[in-house]
């Protein structure tokens, strides 16, 4: 299975997400867009199985990649999310941001070459990087949350509160494993377990953003003005994610794939 | 209350105009001395530095020291950090990991968090602070390995001919071969390739085609494939010991059956590489093979008398006396007939505690799983 078939296969797990979530708003029983959500979830994930077969290593090295895992995460997080909080529009809010990395890997698939280099035939690479998306997809979710609390009134503060920092501190656990994964590998791979490779100083500022989120109650700050912190966080993440590749300071990085 | 309130400002503000002044004496500290030379830190500085921090956390010091271990000093301390860290991000070239502001703020990070756990351990309650105490201590420990302790770091290169033992290595960027405590015989080495590419280049723009979404045909024997509407078929591929790989390949046209046949080759220090002209703009050529995996098999040595054997890889690396020895490069213009293997040695002491750190953080964040948001 290559990506020569990814249309279809996109074009019916988003089918089977959107038509999941109307259900959701629409039906009385949560059970028909619960159940539509998850074929779609498995017919996106045995997309991936199919590639991973077809390729011969994981598909998680090109961006084209890791975007793959992140519209199927984000809808995972979304939906599982669900299923705790009861929350329609997460669902729905997953679905529209996780159809909009399908777009972009339709359009722009940056995903060539498959000859896995040396380095990266590691047991740290698929936890790795499956760790940080899947950490990605709840700061996603919970950047999402923020701007909508942000957005309304108090109301809305008190019943979103608990679930942003349940987010945020269940997103960054998987950050720091990531995080420390990546280290453990680096030392086996390059002999040093952080060398402030650019990825790596990128990957640092975004923890450290969230770190400051985390730590705003000690302060001053109120609530509401700490909230203004996730979507500066998230734009930071991004950057360590997407970005990096073309700023200047980081020619040359390890990271650049 | 009210009075409380501005009392807490006030104490918030002193400890932001300390933590500045810290961060610019650092910058005095720069363009007085210059970059910090890590090499001060070597033992025994570090482990003198490293007991005083540990020693922050049983006793109970006057206010005036325990504020900095508060949360709200290590907000502070955290958008410090992380303006210098978007400052070494951005600016190409810098140094900042060098810097003594950036060493001094990592100086008052590692105060801050042996004098949050030891308020902690003062009053420590199993079930509510074992996450608190394995993410702040595991992340303290793993901060003193790895600023203070890479003092004690050292990072060699070593290149070995097949058959000879070499006992001396050079620094990055240095050409001073210096005698090791470890030597190394290289009896083997040896590499495997991923098949080279049959592509259809820009002959002036060196693009590969379809422009933007480029289509490759791995170059083995009778594999085919299609790129920009030319059926390509490869009738033979050889690729023999000081000889580049080459190809024969025959393709047609679809739409309108030209045909078109002969040699391709990417070329190496051995031979010249060869293409194939569809036209003046266009032509096939062959892509270097990519490395798969490459290993030296190895007979290493210490001063002491002690001996080992076996296969050195990326990601394998071989471990002796606290030396790590790792495969680092090879003689690239020859690729696979390389006959020497590069290898990078490595001594840190204080990798175990670093580990230690690590392992206690990773544990402490899958209670961040398990909690969440949930306030101690």
């Amino acid at each position: 299975m290559s990506w020569n078939e990814f249309i279809y296969f996109a074009a019916g797990s988003l089918l089977f997400w959107i038509s999941g979530t109307v259900a959701l708003y629409r039906l009385r029983r949560s059970l028909t867009g619960e159940l539509l959500i998850i074929a779609g979830l498995l017919l996106f994930s045995s997309f991936i199985a199919l590639l991973w077969d077809y390729i011969g290593h994981p598909p998680l090295r090109t961006m084209g990649e890791t975007r793959l895992w992140y519209s199927l995460f984000l809808v995972l997080v979304g939906y599982v999310t669900y299923k705790r909080w009861r929350y329609k529009w997460l669902m729905a809010y997953s679905v529209l941001v996780s159809s909009v990395f399908i777009f972009v890997n339709l359009l722009k698939p940056e995903i060539h070459g498959t000859n896995l280099m040396p380095a990266l035939q590691s047991v740290w690479f698929v936890p790795h990087v499956t760790v940080y998306i899947l950490s990605y997809a709840m700061m996603g979710a919970a950047t999402i949350a923020s701007a909508i609390t942000l957005s309304s009134g108090e109301k809305r503060e008190r019943e979103l509160l608990p679930l942003i920092d349940n987010l945020v501190h269940i997103g960054f656990g998987f950050l720091v494993l990531g995080m420390l994964m990546g280290a453990v590998w680096a030392k086996e791979a390059w002999g040093d377990y952080w060398t402030w490779d650019p990825k790596e100083v990128w990957a640092f500022i975004t923890a450290s953003a969230y770190l400051i989120y985390m730590h705003a109650h000690y302060t001053k700050i109120s609530r509401r003005e700490a909230l203004w912190i996730l979507p500066v966080a998230f734009i930071l993440l991004m950057i360590t994610w997407l970005g990096v590749n073309y700023l200047p300071a980081a020619q040359g990085s390890i990271h650049t794939y | 209350m009210g009075g409380q309130g501005k009392g807490k400002q006030e104490t918030a503000l002193v400890e932001i105009i300390i933590i500045s002044a810290v961060t610019i004496a650092g910058l005095a500290l720069q363009f007085v001395i210059g970059p910090l030379d890590f090499g001060i830190l070597a033992f025994p500085v570090n482990l003198v530095l490293g007991l005083l921090l540990l020693l922050l956390i049983p006793f109970k010091f006057p206010k005036s020291i325990r504020r900095f271990g508060s949360g709200r000093v290590s907000v502070t301390l955290l958008a410090i950090v992380t303006l210098m860290a978007i400052y070494m991000g951005v600016v190409p070239g810098n140094d900042v990991k060098h810097s003594w502001p950036f060493a001094l703020i990592y100086l008052m990070t590692m105060v801050n968090l042996a004098l949050a756990v030891g308020k902690r351990v003062r009053k420590f309650n199993l079930k509510r602070d074992h996450g608190f105490m394995l993410n702040h201590l595991g992340l303290l420990l793993l901060l003193f390995s790895a600023g203070p302790g890479s003092g004690d770091m050292q990072r060699w290169f070593m290149t070995v001919a097949e058959g000879a033992t070499e006992w001396r290595g050079e620094r990055a960027g240095v050409n001073e071969p210096v005698e090791l405590p470890v030597a190394i015989s290289l009896i083997d080495f040896s590499m495997e390739e991923y098949p080279p590419k049959i592509a259809i280049v820009n002959k002036s723009t060196g693009e590969s085609q379809p422009s933007g979404k480029p289509v490759f045909i791995e170059s083995t024997d009778g594999n085919s494939g299609i790129i920009a509407g030319w059926s390509i078929q490869i009738d033979s591929f050889i690729y023999r010991p000081m000889m580049a790989p080459s190809a024969f390949i025959s393709a047609k046209r679809v739409s309108d059956g030209e045909m078109i046949s002969g040699r391709v080759s990417c070329g190496n220090i051995f031979q010249q590489f060869a293409i194939l002209d569809i036209d003046d703009r266009f032509c096939f050529a062959m892509t270097h093979p990519e490395p798969q995996k490459f290993s030296s098999q190895v007979k290493v040595y210490t001063k002491e008398g002690e001996e080992r054997t076996g296969i050195i890889e990326v990601n394998r690396p071989l471990t002796i006396a606290g030396w790590k020895i790792y495969q680092y490069s090879y003689d690239t213009r020859r690729g696979r007939d390389s006959e020497i293997s590069v290898f990078e040695l490595v001594y840190d002491p204080w990798i175990i505690l670093a580990y230690i750190g690590i392992g206690m953080v990773m544990i402490g964040s899958l209670t961040l799983l398990i909690k969440g948001g949930k306030r101690e």
